[in-house]
């Protein structure tokens, strides 16, 4: 009896089930000679909470600048609900708040986002604004005199001033110290249990670990890896090794670095950590080399270091060189 | 796009560069310019006083609606505040609309400042003069709005500041801001944007009637500021 009907595109407005928000099919963005994103496919569902991780450069910002209709891509299409990215944030669709989006200098906190209120077409009333995102108490400062973290605050209350189906955040909480970062996002995970989609660009890489439900890398403008954390950390397959040596031991440091299956290597006085494809076989070496490890401890590695060995790997296939193994220099923190 | 307006007018009108180059600069001016030119009698027809009435108003209209709107949208530009609008419901051309209309509300004090000041010093027009002119001086103003506009997209924001420092500058001694220019040089000097602007102040001051020569050529700058300016917004929008 239900004839259900399938919804290819998000035309029917809001409600659940309505399959993508978000399209990128075969995307490419050049300047110049540079390919800043090439060739990216991908969708986002609604109620997605994703995270999109890469270096600077990777091509982050170029593709949510094209999401967001600010850039066209050289190749390919993007849609937003159906549309256009322009037809979507006139319909009120998107709250966006931008790495470095200023803000109007000479007026107050709450003059600002009343005016995102009443630009939005479903804007909330400016308090409940204020209030969601925990700036009641200086809405009556001018702009112009905030601390970054604060500014961070007003920003996030300007994407998310109106009822919007898509929020999109550039390194959200850049400049925030912890306490404020917690507070953003517990304020964000509200609006992802709302329904909406959430879709934040970031460098720390555990706010993504804890808080995403599906992860996107970029790496030299190419999508590498999406899936949820523990898939792209399972992908990458690899353990963390930690230990200590003592000088009297007498052993040769710089042996570590011809230990099988490493994938990062990291020495700091005498403790040595060591990601490992294989650990198995890494321990096997480090007693056969002639180290006595202390206090050896063996784990599972965070979303970072994944990226580390995904964005690594990649860069490894890239260069044809004989460097097979190389070494994750970590990303810009 | 009310709200936005309205904030931009405040915006101005609590700006302290706004004060100092629209309405206290022009009033300085004017008390330096008369008291130089004081023994003179009589300039371009009308007299001193009345000549650097014209001249001031004028001053403060440009400032308002030339470096004033220029910069504001460099700085805005810069800092991505034009960005983040533009990933709002607002009509792409509200930014521009609000800037100018911000501009026509910030000129109008700049106008009846100098005025008052000339009246005190024994500036006496009839009422519909001082309407006519009041407006003539007001309209004028949405021109050099226009070529404000054009000149905060005229280049990388790190490099407009001087753009605008220099055209402002050349355009007000051609325009007889500080008194008029003489010789051949002066008949072309009379042909350009502050010239014509105070030669129009002048008109509507006494009455006399425009040549079409000068109010085609107004008519002319009008056309090509809105359309540099319109112009170099959607190359902006492109490009950002």
């Amino acid at each position: 009896m239900s004839t259900s009907v399938e919804q290819r595109t998000g035309a029917g407005r809001k409600g659940p089930g309505s399959g993508e928000v978000a399209a990128f099919r075969n995307v490419s963005k050049h300047f110049g000679a540079v390919k800043a994103v090439n060739d990216i496919s991908l969708t986002l569902h609604p109620g997605e909470t994703v995270a999109f991780l890469g270096r600077n450069g990777a091509g982050k910002s170029t593709s949510i600048d094209m999401l967001l209709g600010l850039r066209d891509p050289s190749a390919g299409s993007i849609t937003l609900f159906g549309g256009t990215p322009r037809q979507a944030i006139l319909d009120g669709r998107v709250g966006v708040m931008l790495q470095s989006g200023g803000l109007m200098p000479d007026v107050k906190v709450r003059e600002l986002i009343d005016l995102a209120c009443r630009v939005h077409p479903r804007g909330y009333q400016v308090d409940d604004v204020l209030e969601t995102a925990g700036i009641t108490e200086i809405a009556d400062r001018m702009v112009d005199k905030l601390s970054g973290g604060q500014e961070q605050r007003v920003r996030f209350a300007i994407a998310t001033a109106g009822d919007s189906d898509l929020i999109v955040l550039d390194e959200p909480t850049t400049g925030m110290d912890v306490k404020a970062r917690q507070a953003f996002w517990a304020v964000m995970r509200a609006q992802a249990d709302a329904g909406r989609t959430v879709l934040f660009a970031t460098h720390y890489l555990e706010e993504a670990d804890s808080i995403a439900d599906r992860v996107l890398v970029m790496h030299n403008g190419r999508l590498i890896a999406d899936g949820t954390a523990a898939e792209i950390k399972a992908r990458a397959g690899l353990r963390k090794i930690s230990f200590d040596v003592h000088p009297e031991d007498g052993a040769d440091l710089s042996l570590l670095r011809s230990l099988p299956a490493l994938s990062a290597l990291d020495i700091s006085g005498h403790t040595v950590r060591i990601s490992s494809d294989d650990a198995d076989a890494t321990v096997a070496a480090i007693y056969r080399a002639g180290f006595y490890p202390h206090g050896l401890e063996v784990t599972g590695v965070g979303l970072e270091q994944a990226f580390i060995a995904i964005t690594g790997e990649q860069d490894a296939a890239d260069e044809s060189a004989a460097h097979t193994a190389t070494f994750g220099k970590g990303n810009a923190r | 796009m009310i709200t936005l307006i309205k904030l931009e007018i405040l915006r101005v009108l609590r700006n302290r560069r706004y004060l100092v180059f629209t309405l206290i600069l022009p009033v300085v001016l004017y008390s330096v310019m008369v008291g130089a030119y004081g023994k003179a009698g009589s300039l371009d027809g009308v007299s001193v006083k009345e000549y650097f009435m014209v001249a001031m108003a004028t001053l403060g209209t440009v400032s308002a609606s030339m470096t004033t709107n220029a910069n504001r949208i460099a700085l805005e530009r810069k800092s991505g505040w034009a960005r983040q609008l533009r990933l709002t419901a607002l009509p792409g051309y509200g930014y521009v609309v609000a800037k100018i209309a911000s501009t026509a509300a910030s000129t109008l004090p700049a106008i009846l400042v100098v005025f008052a000041l000339a009246y005190a010093q024994g500036v006496r027009l009839s009422g519909s003069e001082w309407l006519l002119l009041g407006l003539t001086l007001w309209a004028g103003g949405f021109i050099f709005a226009a070529l404000g506009v054009a000149l905060g997209y005229s280049a990388a924001p790190d490099s407009i500041q001087p753009v605008i420092m220099i055209v402002y500058t050349v355009m007000l001694i051609l325009g007889g801001t500080y008194g008029q220019i003489g010789g051949s040089f002066g008949s072309f000097a009379k042909w350009t944007p502050m010239a014509l602007y105070n030669q129009l102040g002048r008109v509507a001051q006494t009455g006399s009637s425009v040549g079409a020569g000068p109010l085609a050529a107004v008519l002319g700058y009008a056309v090509v500021f809105i359309g540099l300016a319109a112009f170099l917004y959607q190359r902006d929008r492109r490009e950002a």
